[in-house]
């Protein structure tokens, strides 16, 4: 029992599980903004591409699309994703074929990638709290998201990439060591499917 | 290398164990800690769902008091009974294509209700109570529409067509109360029904005919049935409806 625990132990922190999920999550993050952007530009084209309200979808006629919120900076917001997956997806690859990126790149990487993650969030609770439609895609950008960002800052503490003070470094690096990086996304993950079912969840029944 | 240094090295060595020791003590406690939240929000999780599967049954069994002109299908049947053209729309006050498909046909439609053509037959949904924000503005605008219908049959079109020429956003909380009441009174209501919005005595109705319609097939709005086929022509711009109907008359 303990070597597999330690086996496992070893492997959650080895390139190839970091990365392996890294690709893993971007690659669905990637599909999902191309459905989102297939959707934009028909409904640009057509504000009524589908004429109907919906009763089994959450997102009943498309107002998330529409909105202001899904035009943030004058485009498609999923555009973006089409624009910062790819290079995602490189990184884990390369890193996945031994490629070691110099420090400065991957901390750019992590500060770029927090921004992403903070508009994914700012999307998601505008979408639920203010839209007040869910959409399925959109959530899946927002826990794929969660996932590449967890897995980038995971290795960028495990090699010392974020040019942090020591103690602070050290600390982090020692939880990681603990895994308690593992519980606290899956808390994380945890209480957003609460709250989507605490809010959605008769829906999902109807 | 002197005692006294030894002393002191062997005692820093104990310090370094023993300030580890208490590290680790503690993120095994951080661990737990975070393993019992884990367990709580599965919990949580599963109560919820439970609770929202629960949710969703009750209020079908409840029936209710259905308006004076309701069919059994859970529609307010408008026109002569003896019109050629029986003519199905199924609609939501906060659905944005039902207020277009309104816009587009009204007038023509309540043309041929008034000169017999058609019997027209209405089936007010509230499953876009979802989309405002927990105002469950689709539920009070049916429940209007149906009081109305109740005790004012020759006012439904007119108030009808007033919900959706004040149509709110999608997403947004609706139109309060007041609001419908004033719209009520503006196309004709008396004070007596408009007063009697608020008892919400058909919200049940409403809600039982939402499913029963959702049961036999219908899956959003607007849908629009001529003698019981879907039309699947143009909702949105007048004139097509209208033909199909003056051919369906024909028949």
């Amino acid at each position: 029992m303990a070597t597999v625990l330690h086996r496992v132990h070893v492997f959650r922190h080895s390139n190839a599980w970091i990365f392996g999920t890294m690709l893993l999550s971007a690659c669905l993050s990637l599909t999902a903004s191309f459905v989102l952007s297939i959707d934009a530009v028909r409904l640009a084209a057509d504000p009524g591409a589908d004429l109907s309200c919906n009763i089994n979808s959450v997102v009943s006629c498309g107002a998330v699309g529409s909105s202001w919120q899904a035009h943030l900076l004058g485009f498609p917001n999923a555009f973006l994703g089409l624009v910062a997956e790819p290079v995602v997806i490189t990184i884990a690859a390369a890193s996945l074929g031994r490629v070691r990126f110099p420090r400065w790149f991957m901390f750019a990487a992590q500060v770029i990638y927090t921004l992403g993650l903070i508009f994914a969030y700012w999307l998601l609770s505008q979408s639920m709290y203010v839209i007040g439609a869910l959409c399925p895609w959109c959530l899946l950008v927002t826990v794929s998201t969660t996932l590449v960002w967890s897995t980038l800052t995971h290795v960028n503490v495990r090699d010392g990439n974020l040019f942090l003070p020591r103690r602070v470094q050290k600390a982090l690096a020692r939880a990681i060591d603990a895994d308690l990086d593992a519980i606290a996304v899956t808390i994380w993950i945890l209480i957003m499917i609460l709250v989507v079912v605490l809010k959605y969840g008769w829906t999902l029944f109807g | 290398m002197t005692t006294e240094a030894r002393i002191k090295s062997r005692e820093l060595r104990n310090a370094r164990a023993a300030a580890e020791r208490r590290r680790k003590k503690r993120t095994r406690l951080v661990a737990a800690g975070g393993g019992l939240i884990i367990v709580g929000l599965l919990v949580a999780i599963v109560i919820s769902l439970i609770n929202a599967a629960g949710n969703d049954s009750s209020p079908a069994a409840q029936g209710g008091k259905a308006p004076a002109i309701a069919t059994a299908g859970g529609a307010l049947a408008l026109g002569s009974t003896a019109a050629p053209v029986r003519l199905e729309v199924y609609l939501d006050y906060m659905c944005p294509y039902c207020g277009r498909f309104e816009q587009a046909n009204s007038r023509e439609l309540d043309k041929m209700v008034a000169d017999g053509t058609v019997r027209l037959e209405l089936y007010p949904l509230s499953f876009l109570d979802q989309a405002s924000s927990g105002a469950k503005y689709s539920t009070r605008a049916a429940n209007a529409v149906a009081t109305v219908a109740d005790r004012a049959p020759d006012k439904v079109l007119a108030f009808n067509a007033a919900l959706f020429a004040n149509q709110p956003e999608e997403g947004s909380r609706g139109l309060s109360d007041d609001e419908i009441a004033t719209l009520a009174r503006h196309a004709g209501v008396s004070a007596d029904v408009v007063d009697a919005f608020t008892d919400r005595s058909f919200e049940p109705w409403i809600t039982t005919s939402t499913q029963a319609v959702f049961n036999t097939g219908i899956s959003g709005t607007p849908t629009v049935k001529i003698n019981g086929k879907v039309f699947e022509g143009d909702l949105s711009t007048a004139g097509a409806l209208t033909a199909a109907v003056t051919a369906a008359k024909g028949q």
